[in-house]
């Protein structure tokens, strides 16, 4: 019987010993609860414009892959005489992937015109614009006006939307046939004109 | 005579034994009793839950599929999130912390703002540590986050860059904040 309460009450000394060196190394701790989540990823958009000749039918991105601006060749249709003119345009048209309103406007600078092959044509050259809503009225000859050095500006032209830009390049009606004993006749030119997009502010008060 | 009284003391002194002997039962000294219920002691909670976040956009729209969603210059998206708190104690009170980990901003840091997360409670700033309200096991804490992409972001910079918000936490600790309760530090 003795025996057997010396082992019982070894085994409660060597329990509260354990207990006590756990509680040593251990700490206490009040409550606690957690809870996560995962806000995702925030993408911006694409600052696509997608340029389209109106007679060749042509397309590419006013920038390319590398950054770096298109160049689009609107091949007027036709040959130039004195007094008579000749037709081309381009569609812009807005390509963003925006998820929200995306608005931009397209100006077309003041046109540049060098002669080629040391001619002398350009002086004789005019360059007219204007802004359409459809490629058909680019042949027209009507509402065509000069761009001066604040460039002619489209309307606004939404997600999805597409302006048109229509050029008249015209000889005038007095151009000699020859300069410095040299026939214009077969000179040519070119013409350049620069675009460049804009985003509209869509906040009021922000931008 | 005498033998009478005797007789009798005899007797008086025979009960007395008799008495003392009879004690077949035992003397025993007052003692009374009465019982009793202390009750039940029952313990409270702590918990906190979020629900789904949702964005939102400058104007309040819901935007429902934030990975296709495409941010432009001017954009500001908020991200909200309620969380569902639990506190039940008489000396209950906590604290509530948001933290974030993992984001990885492949934008140009001058073009975005981005705030929070915050928490707030009733459109106020939450104030720890929360304690239990009587009455009322749970309130609604609210999560903010915002991203801003500045409309001073000129040319084509940052077009098709991602921000990964990564990671939010949501912890709440229970503090001693009262007389009466053990602080919660080691015993030898």
């Amino acid at each position: 019987m003795r025996t057997k309460r010396r082992l019982q009450a070894a085994a409660l000394t060597a329990l509260a010993v354990v207990l006590g060196l756990f509680t040593v190394q251990g700490t206490y701790a009040l409550w606690s609860a957690a809870a996560s989540a995962s806000p995702g990823t925030i993408t911006s958009a694409s600052f696509d414009m997608a340029l389209q000749a109106v007679n060749t039918g042509a397309t590419t991105n006013m920038t390319l892959s590398d950054g770096k601006p298109a160049t689009l060749t609107l091949s007027p249709t036709g040959t130039l005489g004195p007094g008579t003119s000749v037709y081309g345009g381009m569609v812009v048209s807005n390509n963003t992937n925006a998820g929200g309103q995306f608005n931009t406007a397209i100006t077309a600078s003041q046109p540049s015109v060098a002669n080629l092959n040391g001619g002398a044509l350009a002086t004789y050259i005019i360059v007219k614009a204007k802004v359409a809503a459809s490629p058909s009225e680019c042949s027209t000859a009507t509402a065509y006006t000069a761009i001066d050095t604040a460039g002619l500006v489209s309307p606004t032209v939404a997600k999805a939307g597409s302006t048109v830009f229509c050029f008249q390049v015209s000889l005038m009606s007095g151009t000699p046939s020859t300069v410095n004993g040299q026939p214009l006749k077969g000179q040519a030119v070119t013409i350049q004109t620069t675009l460049s997009a804009r985003q509209l502010c869509g906040v009021p008060n922000v931008c | 005579m005498k033998n009478s009284t005797l007789i009798k003391g005899t007797a008086a002194i025979a009960v007395g034994a008799a008495l003392l002997l009879g004690g077949g039962g035992t003397l025993a000294a007052w003692n009374a009793a009465d019982a009793a219920a202390p009750g039940t002691i029952s313990s409270g909670d702590l918990n906190v839950k979020a629900s789904t976040g949702k964005w939102i956009d400058r104007a309040g729209n819901v935007i429902n599929n934030i990975g296709a969603y495409r941010v432009v210059p001017g954009d500001k998206l908020t991200y909200t999130q309620d969380l569902t708190v639990t506190l039940i104690g008489d000396k209950m009170a906590a604290n509530i912390v948001v933290s974030g980990a993992n984001a990885a901003n492949n934008f140009t840091p001058a073009n975005v703002i981005i705030t929070g997360p915050a928490l707030k409670v009733g459109g106020a700033v939450v104030a720890n540590p929360l304690t239990a309200i009587s009455g009322t096991s749970t309130r609604t804490v609210t999560a903010t986050t915002s991203f801003e992409f500045k409309a001073t972001t000129s040319d084509r910079n940052d077009v098709n860059t991602s921000y990964n918000l990564g990671d939010v936490s949501y912890t709440l600790t229970q503090v001693v904040s009262a007389p009466g309760l053990a602080d919660p530090t080691p015993q030898p």
